[in-house]
């Protein structure tokens, strides 16, 4: 494996900051740690970078270990959330920093300096100093500066946050692209759903210092193994077996307590349609129109649902009845929280 | 232990921590040196008697009703003058930052204009206005005599205004305009406001302001020397016993009375300072003061007095450094500035040269200092931090006399200094050392942990972060705290009075000595000489910074 954490650890006075993890991350592979603010995943990514120093646990690239190696030897690329780039440098000073750290020549360091720029598009700017720069270019010099002394891993910190929606959404392909083309180990911490989604091969969901689910977007989105998961990405239906009983279709064995829906699986029947399965009905509590999309608040017997439904929506009022049915293939069995 | 262990102990025992062990380590050791050794040398000299060790030289000094008295007028004069600058300096400061008084830059400047002379220039200046032979004794024939407690009352209190000023008016600078506009709207008064708005929101500052004018009173020395008469204060008398009778034990006696205000003083002075917290959030309106001229006319009226008084004795002094022979023949004449007394112009090029030799020294321990309490872990920055904000704690006087009992012995390292500049100039960078620390502290904090944590990632050492990342970016505020040094270096003479010898002579000890022996002319000029020296070295650095571009750094403080 090219990076393994075993049992890492990591505790602020009696706060356990990053609690026990293990992870295989493989060479060339884009992997995302998404959670809430104070998860952990900032501490879990400095700990790799070295920033950290481990309580707990081992950190091993390709089979050595890296243990109380100081981040300076690691040649593990970082680029910070913001201002990260020195202020009294030139772009072109800044990208070469690495390199005039670890003495290259200096003839080597121009040709690579401009190749980098070139990647990120900014050799014209690099005889300007970070403040001349707009915050996405800033970023995009951050990244060459840190892929400048050819990294073992690209480790990204909120790289995005500090920037504005538009320069945000240019940037998630533009970083994505790049790291397809070099191919370049990279894990990337974010607290947003949507830049995990777009840009990561694999995502871990993290929560009070722990993992709650490791996977591919798709298995987070369609079959969240812990409430949690399925509450942080997209919105869900929470349903206890007890009370939503009548309106669950039949499943062997014991799949848990709760279930989960998807707002968009919660099939709308009209009247007089025919439908398989139980079919309940509620009354409309709030209509809010977003567009493409309608979303429902409906109460019924046994508790809320929320429901959305795309295209256009006939009939649905504030007091209105309406029937709908839950989908046995779409409802995933889960873990109540906390474990 | 197993290969691994060994390799990762290896690893573990690098270059970067070694580096910040040898840099917290030796700014410790010196800061035991400089301060704790003097410090200790006082205390132990002050249990040395006849006798044996013991306390007899403090029960001597207690029964000693002269001593008592001097106790009773040092806090006599030291808490009368903190009200009295503490009321007028708040006053001022509220002028220029709460309302519309016109003339603003020019107010400032005139406020701050005692920082850049050497404390006995007030008296100085005091007694050329209202001394025996003072301008108005002369003209109207009065005889008032301002020589004891009112003349240490109203140098000092033109002393310790200005740095009472500076801490009031930024605490003064911000206010929330949304605290102000609503009590209005509640139909507060304006008295009603200033208690309930105004006097709360600057409550630590005002706190900060009073023990620091505390502090400087009770250990000024120049002031009380030249206009204190038969009013004995303890800073004074501490010279008098060791520098008159060359009684050191009774010196240390005092010195270590001195010691203890002054330590409750700062020592609470910082618990105020760490209980402050920003009442201004991000969401605050700034406060802009509208026009009321009635209230900006009575605020002016104030202001212009108060800078007539500050101006007046700076303007006295120099006016008498070129007038032939104050107060016989006023007819003017450059002669004094011909200096052909004593060591002629030698002690000013001393105190510039120690000047520079201070501010070099201070740059490097004091940013290094503040640069391992930063990376430092919890436990180890304790001591260093304690140790670098002591100083401010110990009165000038007291450094001076315990450099004298713990260097001035042949078989003590230091002793090879002793004697000549370097010993001062040292002296200069431990007794300021607190300030200087935590302004190079502020610095430290405005730059990002990140910078340093990107330069680390991309394989610098902690040397090459430091010179490379971090210098460029605090260069400028390291000026300006090698200024600071260099302004304090050139006006200060508690401390240094104890350490200089006749080929160490210093200007500011200059000016003392020619006041003592009645040439007031000379030691005018001297002194004029001392303040065109800070002001210009000011205006040069200000000069260098502007050339660089850069604006938002203060060099008076």
């Amino acid at each position: 494996m090219f990076l393994e954490l075993r049992g890492v650890t990591k505790r602020f006075g009696g706060l356990t900051a990053v609690d026990h993890i293990d992870l295989d991350i493989e060479d060339g592979e884009f992997i995302c740690f998404l959670g809430p603010s104070g998860c952990g995943k900032t501490t879990l990514l400095r700990l790799i970078a070295g920033l950290e120093s481990l309580d707990e646990g081992a950190i091993r690239l390709r089979g050595s270990d890296l243990g109380q190696l100081p981040a300076r030897k690691r040649n593990f690329g970082v680029v910070f959330q913001s201002y990260s780039l020195f202020p009294s440098m030139t772009v072109a000073r800044n990208v070469a920093y690495g390199l005039v750290c670890r003495k290259w020549p200096r003839a080597r360091i121009e040709p690579r300096v401009a190749a980098l720029l070139d990647l990120v598009h900014l050799r014209g700017d690099a005889g300007k100093y970070p403040h001349e720069l707009s915050g996405g270019m800033q970023q995009r010099v951050a990244l060459a500066r840190a892929l400048a002394p050819e990294p073992e891993v690209l480790l990204l910190d909120e790289p995005l946050s500090a920037l504005d929606a538009k320069v945000r959404e240019s940037l998630r392909g533009e970083i994505r692209d790049l790291q397809k083309r070099l191919g370049i180990t990279t894990v990337m911490v974010t607290h947003d759903q949507d830049e995990a989604m777009e840009m990561a091969d694999r995502i871990l969901v993290m929560n009070r210092g722990r993992i709650e689910q490791v996977g591919l977007a798709q298995d987070l989105y369609w079959r969240p193994t812990t409430r949690f998961v399925g509450e942080f990405i997209g919105r869900l239906n929470v349903l206890e077996r007890e009370r939503w009983q009548a309106l669950l279709p039949e499943l062997g064995g014991d799949p848990g307590r709760l279930f989960g829906i998807r707002p968009e699986h919660v099939r709308l029947v009209g009247a007089g349609e025919p439908s398989n399965g139980p079919v309940g009905e509620g009354t409309v509590r709030k209509v809010a129109f977003l567009g493409n999309m309608t979303r429902l608040i409906l109460e019924a017997g046994p508790g809320v649902v929320e429901i959305e439904v795309h295209g256009p929506l006939r009939g649905a009022e504030v007091g209105e009845r309406l029937r709908f049915t839950l989908p046995g293939e779409h409802l995933s069995p889960m873990a109540a929280d906390p474990r | 232990m197993s290969l691994a262990d060994r390799w990762s102990l290896r690893r573990a025992i690098d270059g970067d921590r070694l580096l910040l062990a040898a840099i917290g380590g030796g700014a410790t050791l010196l800061l035991v040196v400089f301060v704790i050794l003097p410090l200790w040398g006082i205390l132990s000299y002050s249990l040395i008697t006849p006798e044996g060790i013991g306390f007899g030289n403090y029960v001597r000094y207690f029964s000693d009703p002269r001593f008592v008295s001097i106790i009773g007028n040092t806090f006599e004069v030291s808490v009368s003058v903190t009200v009295a600058t503490i009321l007028l300096a708040y006053g001022f400061a509220y002028a220029l930052e709460r309302t519309r008084v016109p003339f603003k830059p020019l107010l400032r400047i005139a406020a701050l204009l005692p920082i850049f002379s050497p404390s006995l220039v007030q008296a100085l200046g005091l007694q050329f206005l209202l001394g025996r032979n003072g301008l108005i004794n002369r003209t109207f024939g009065t005889e008032l005599d301002i020589y004891g407690f009112w003349g240490i009352f109203f140098a000092d209190l033109l002393y310790a205004f200005p740095h009472a000023f500076l801490i009031l008016s930024t605490a003064l600078a911000v206010g929330d305009q949304r605290l102000y506009e609503s009590a209005q709207v509640l139909g507060a008064s304006a008295w009603r406001t200033f208690r309930t708005v105004t006097l709360p929101a600057t409550r630590y500052g005002l706190a900060s302001a009073v023990f620091v004018v505390f502090t400087i009173v009770i250990t000024d020395f120049g002031n009380p020397v030249v206009i204190g008469g038969n009013y004995s204060v303890l800073a004074v008398e501490i010279y008098n016993q060791v520098s008159g009778q060359a009684n050191f034990s009774m010196g240390a006696v005092i010195g270590v009375l001195l010691l203890f205000p002054a330590a409750l003083a700062v020592g609470a002075e910082r618990w105020v300072s760490r209980h402050q917290h920003a009442s201004i959030g991000a969401q605050s309106v700034p406060l802009t003061p509208r026009v009321n001229r009635r209230r900006d006319a009575l605020w002016l009226a104030y202001c212009l007095a108060m800078a007539a008084a500050l101006v007046a004795i700076v303007a006295v002094v120099v006016y008498a450094s070129f007038v032939r022979l104050w107060p016989y023949d006023m007819s003017l004449s450059l002669r004094h500035y011909a200096f052909d007394v004593q060591n002629g112009i030698t002690p000013l090029w001393t105190s510039i040269q120690v000047a520079f030799v201070t501010a070099g020294i201070a740059v490097v321990v004091v940013t290094l200092a503040a640069y391992a309490n930063q990376q430092l872990s919890e436990t180890w920055k304790r001591p260093l931090y304690f140790l670098s904000i002591l100083p401010a704690a110990v009165p000038g006087m007291v450094l001076g006399l315990g450099y004298i009992l713990a260097f001035n012995d042949p078989a003590h390292p230091v002793y090879a200094i002793y004697g000549g500049l370097a010993i001062i100039a040292l002296c200069n960078v431990y007794h300021y050392h607190a300030q200087g620390f935590l302004l190079a502290t502020t610095n430290m904090k405005q730059i990002s942990r990140t910078f340093e944590e990107a330069s680390s990632t991309l394989g610098a050492s902690r040397l090459a972060t430091l010179l490379r990342v971090i210098l460029p970016i605090i260069w400028p505020s390291v000026l300006a705290i090698g200024a600071f040094f260099f302004m304090r270096a050139m006006v200060t003479l508690s401390a240094v009075i104890f350490l200089i010898t006749p080929s160490t002579q210093l200007a500011a000890v200059s000016v003392l000595y020619l006041d003592d022996r009645g040439a007031l002319n000379q030691a005018a000029a001297f002194a004029v000489c001392i303040m065109a020296t800070v002001v210009g070295f000011l205006l040069l650095t200000q000069a260098v910074l502007r050339l660089a571009g850069v604006r938002n750094v203060s060099l008076i403080r």
